[in-house]
């Protein structure tokens, strides 16, 4: 009877301690993903910034300046690019939209976002555009991987259309989170005008007076390394109307404002990231090492039993029959 | 030997569940009806 419970706690040890290693390393890269029908809004803001004024082409100042982010999962897109390319596929289609202080359009920005679900690599079909333009991304955009390294990555941005290193600056404590501290710095480049613009404006009509846009920021992310979802982002973003024709003129000041997150957003992602969190961290830590201790435990369990198994059945010198010829030693 | 059999099958085990795991995940869902929001939410 010992005997045979010492085989089915061995059973169940070399269960236990082989399924940890297989949570770990074979089941979290296959399950941990981005669902496809991902929909979160998040809305940024910059107080006491300064917008142009298009009607008279003069800078001014603002109480608030809002911008709403839209990123919406678009599953039919993603099952036509996962077919094509054979990977688990994620699609987003974004809109950053600029609001002025009275709610009116400033600036919109649509843009398809394709990558892995599970690796976050970007990954290249049609449809990939920023405002229009098709674009040939490198690195993360929005969301850093699952398990996100102290190290820095290819940050893709939207504006230049194009991927720069963002720079892991240190861990610091995020209303009781550690998080990454990642920042990157787009010096002034020039870049392309929005397509739709308040007034009316067409980037055809800014180009006729002579303007040109050129932007500059510095983009900053507090990212939860276990999903790898920033929790906080901020921007000190700079956008100046060049004159084309006169480089020594002054430039029209478009967009300057330190932009932050808006409290309720940070309050939302930080509660979606906390629940999102445990079930990575069930995967890649809780489950593996309860497993690898229990099977630790069954398994000593199973050779003390099988010992004393083999003990009982083992007849001792004083039991054996007399007569019996004594073992020879040496 | 009978050990070993037993390893065996706590291994096979094991691999079964993992496999399966992967195997029944949930994917997919439909897209979501809300739209690309072109208006300031209200601060609740």
């Amino acid at each position: 009877m010992r005997r045979k419970s010492s085989l089915v706690l061995l059973a169940l040890a070399v269960f236990l301690t082989a399924l940890a290693p297989l949570l770990r390393w074979y089941a979290f890269p296959r399950l941990a993903r981005i669902p496809q029908d991902e929909y979160q809004t998040a809305v940024l803001e910059a107080d006491d910034a300064t917008l142009l004024d298009y009607t008279t082409l003069k800078p001014r100042r603002h109480v608030k300046v809002s911008i709403v982010q839209t990123l919406k999962g678009n599953v039919e897109e993603a099952r036509k690019v996962g077919k094509e390319t054979g990977r688990d596929v994620v699609v987003w289609d974004c809109l950053s939209y600029v609001a002025g202080p009275e709610g009116g359009m400033v600036s919109q920005i649509p843009e398809r976002y394709i990558f892995d679900a599970h690796t976050q690599e970007p990954v290249h079909a049609d449809g990939e555009h920023v405002d229009g333009d098709p674009v040939r991304r490198r690195g993360v955009e929005f969301k850093f991987p699952f398990l996100t390294e102290k190290r820095d990555y290819y940050y893709f941005d939207a504006q230049t259309r194009t991927s720069a290193p963002i720079h892991y600056r240190g861990t610091v404590r995020f209303r009781g989170l550690d998080v990454y501290y990642f920042e990157q710095t787009i010096p002034w480049t020039k870049v392309a005008l929005p397509k739709k613009m308040p007034l009316g404006a067409t980037p055809e009509t800014v180009r006729q007076v002579g303007l040109e846009r050129w932007y500059s920021t510095v983009r900053m992310f507090w990212v939860d390394p276990v999903t790898g979802a920033p929790v906080n982002g901020e921007e000190k973003h700079k956008e100046e109307m060049r004159w084309v024709e006169e480089p020594g003129k002054k430039p029209l000041v478009a967009f300057d404002g330190h932009v932050r997150m808006r409290e309720d957003s940070i309050d939302h992602t930080m509660a979606l990231v906390k629940s999102n969190r445990i079930l990575v961290l069930i995967l890649i830590s809780y489950l593996p090492w309860t497993c690898a201790g229990l099977g630790a435990a069954l398994l000593a369990l199973s050779l003390v039993l099988e010992a004393r198994a083999r003990r009982a059945e083992d007849p001792g010198p004083a039991d054996r029959p007399t007569g019996a010829p004594e073992p020879a030693t040496a | 030997m009978r050990a070993l059999i037993a390893a065996a099958i706590g291994l096979a085990a094991a691999f079964a569940l993992a496999w399966l795991m992967v195997l029944l995940a949930p994917s997919g869902g439909t897209t979501s009806p809300e739209p690309l929001v072109t208006t300031v939410p209200a601060h609740p």
